[in-house]
């Protein structure tokens, strides 16, 4: 176990996992005194019947509701203005995020704005530029969130906002809600996971805290997440992959996102395919590029990967490449059981070779990952043709 | 505003009418058994004098509330708990947690375990009110179920099992 000389960590997440979770909501939010929330969700997510099956929990609370189920995939400030109304004028004192992406991350500027004043979505944007404590925030995952929405961090329109304030004081986390999705969906949102507490549990800047969160979001995932999309009935499966994901937020909360993270983004955003898909892409390529560097904990990697017995019959020189043999071997499954939905190859996603190097120059602009525009070529360019 | 719709939440009056029947049900039995078994004497008289426990569901109701006098006589007080000085309150946070634990797919050792209930009292006090739950529940139920329903299903002679549950059944129902 790796114990640095200092470290830091805050989680002031409350989970609540597993069967009938969502009817302990009314108790919850009293707890967190809030009497009246509003639900922010998008508009798959009540497609699926889920805003039902959370109104449900509340009979015999006495509790009333509001209910917003039209955020889509690009929200912008108007409708955060209408929310703002909703809210002020309704009476509402917490907000519940039901779902994923662009919902919570709506949710969460919402929040900025009725904790504060409007204004505050402008002057907050950037780090730790959020000051004081926001209104209650619960979560309410599906299989369609990635470990963000548990994150300090929130994303809305060209804003990035990072502050421990923004974390959900409270996630709920029920088997009704993690409705099975596509195949790539699940796997996209599982890698950004992955990825996510991959990085953090080999990055210099780790310490036992984050172990504890990526180790058991790595293991939850490494478990369930070929199970689950061959059998996307496995409730269980997909119950693990929902607290891995907000596992893993709470970890990348603690430590620099990494380099496979930015690159991932930085594709995404370009080439319009998935940021999770990307991140699963890059990440054993990132892997072998960190082994350059000092102070990486690749090795530590193989025990939640594969777990006790796979670790503890390789040589302690070979846990290193046989960590990053693991992910090349899941990107082979993956593939295979997708019947090649999802990619291995930048080249398999359809990125153009072409605009490769205007994404290295873009993800070398962030701070975080400690490569220059040259070092995220080669990367890209080795997780555009394949091993 | 489109998308938008404010919903008053609703009522669970079937599962709210179980719960009540069974937790008068229960109650009526902890006074019986209380006459009956050594068990359960024994785990009353080394609690307070007037002690007096409520169990109930979070937000309004149902409750049962039980106490035993100086005398050490345990009765079924009734279901509403309030104006009155309740020692022990067991409140099960909702009313599906009720259900898990009345339709016996979680014990209670369990649904406390999982964080379904709240005591506000001693804890000593609680554990002891868990026991006597526990053996109501061998009484009351059929084996299968009550392996179910307790942390550990007691092996009682064949006198103490049959005898008390006729005898338990009588006075629940009889009401003394």
């Amino acid at each position: 176990m790796f114990l640095p000389n200092h470290y830091e960590f805050a989680c002031p997440v409350k989970t609540n996992s597993g069967n009938r979770a969502l009817e302990h909501l009314p108790v919850e939010l009293d707890a967190l005194n809030a009497r009246k929330p509003l639900v922010i969700t998008g508009k798959d997510t009540a497609g699926k019947g889920l805003v039902d099956v959370l109104i449900n929990a509340f009979r015999d609370s006495g509790i009333t509701i509001g209910v917003f189920d039209g955020v889509h995939t690009s929200p912008d400030l108007i409708l955060i203005r209408e929310l703002f109304r909703i809210y002020r004028d309704g009476g509402y004192d917490a907000v519940i995020a039901l779902g994923g992406g662009p919902a919570v991350d709506t949710a969460k500027t919402l929040n900025i704005a009725v904790s504060g004043e409007p204004e505050d979505i402008e002057t907050s944007a950037g780090e730790n530029l959020i000051k004081k404590p926001l209104k209650p925030l619960v979560y309410v995952p599906t299989l369609s969130g990635t470990g963000y929405e548990t994150s300090r961090y929130a994303f809305f329109g060209s804003n990035m906002y990072a502050s421990h304030f923004l974390m959900p004081d409270l996630v709920v986390i029920d088997p009704r809600m993690t409705v099975p999705e596509d195949a790539k969906t699940t796997a996209a949102t599982a890698l950004v996971a992955l990825t996510q507490a991959a990085e953090v549990y080999v990055s210099p800047g780790k310490n036992p805290l984050t172990d504890s969160y990526a180790y058991t979001a790595i293991s939850f995932i490494m478990e369930n997440l070929v199970t689950v999309i061959n059998n996307p009935q496995d409730k269980k499966g997909r119950l693990s992959l929902a607290n891995a994901h907000c596992m893993a937020g709470c970890a990348f909360s603690n430590a620099a996102p990494g380099i496979a993270h930015a690159l991932g983004k930085a594709a995404g955003d370009a080439c319009g395919v998935s940021h999770g898909l990307c991140m699963g892409i890059l990440l054993p390529y990132v892997l072998e590029r960190y082994l350059s560097l000092s102070g990486y904990h690749i090795a530590d990697l193989l025990l939640p990967l594969t777990g006790f017995d796979v670790y503890a019959g390789t040589a302690e020189e070979k846990r290193t490449q046989k960590a990053v043999e693991t992910i090349y071997d899941l990107q082979k499954e993956l593939f295979k059981v997708s019947g090649g939905a999802i990619p291995r190859t930048l080249k398999d996603a359809n990125v153009s070779k072409n605009i490769l190097k205007d994404i290295a120059v873009k993800a070398a602009g962030g701070a975080s990952t400690g490569l220059d525009s040259d070092g995220c070529l080669a990367v890209l360019e080795q997780a555009w043709e394949g091993r | 505003m489109e998308n938008f719709r404010e919903v008053k939440a609703g009522k669970k009056s079937f599962k709210k009418d179980y719960v009540a029947i069974m937790l008068w049900f229960v109650g009526k039995a902890i006074q019986a058994a209380s006459a009956v078994d050594e068990d359960v004497k024994k785990e009353f008289a080394a609690l307070p004098d007037y002690f007096t426990f409520s169990l109930g569901v979070m937000p309004d109701g149902p409750h049962m509330v039980v106490g035993k006098t100086r005398k050490g006589i345990v009765q079924y007080i009734g279901w509403d708990p309030e104006g009155r000085d309740i020692d022990l309150k067991m409140k099960i946070k909702n009313i599906e947690a009720a259900m898990l634990l009345f339709t016996f797919q979680e014990s209670t050792a369990i649904a406390t375990a999982r964080n379904r209930m709240i005591v506000d009292g001693e804890v000593p006090h609680a554990c002891a009110v868990v026991r006597i739950l526990d053996t109501v529940e061998v009484y009351l139920l059929p084996k299968i179920i009550a392996k179910l329903a307790v942390k550990r299903y007691p092996v009682w002679s064949s006198g103490r099992k049959y005898a008390g549950r006729i005898m338990v059944y009588i006075r629940t129902i009889l009401g003394f």
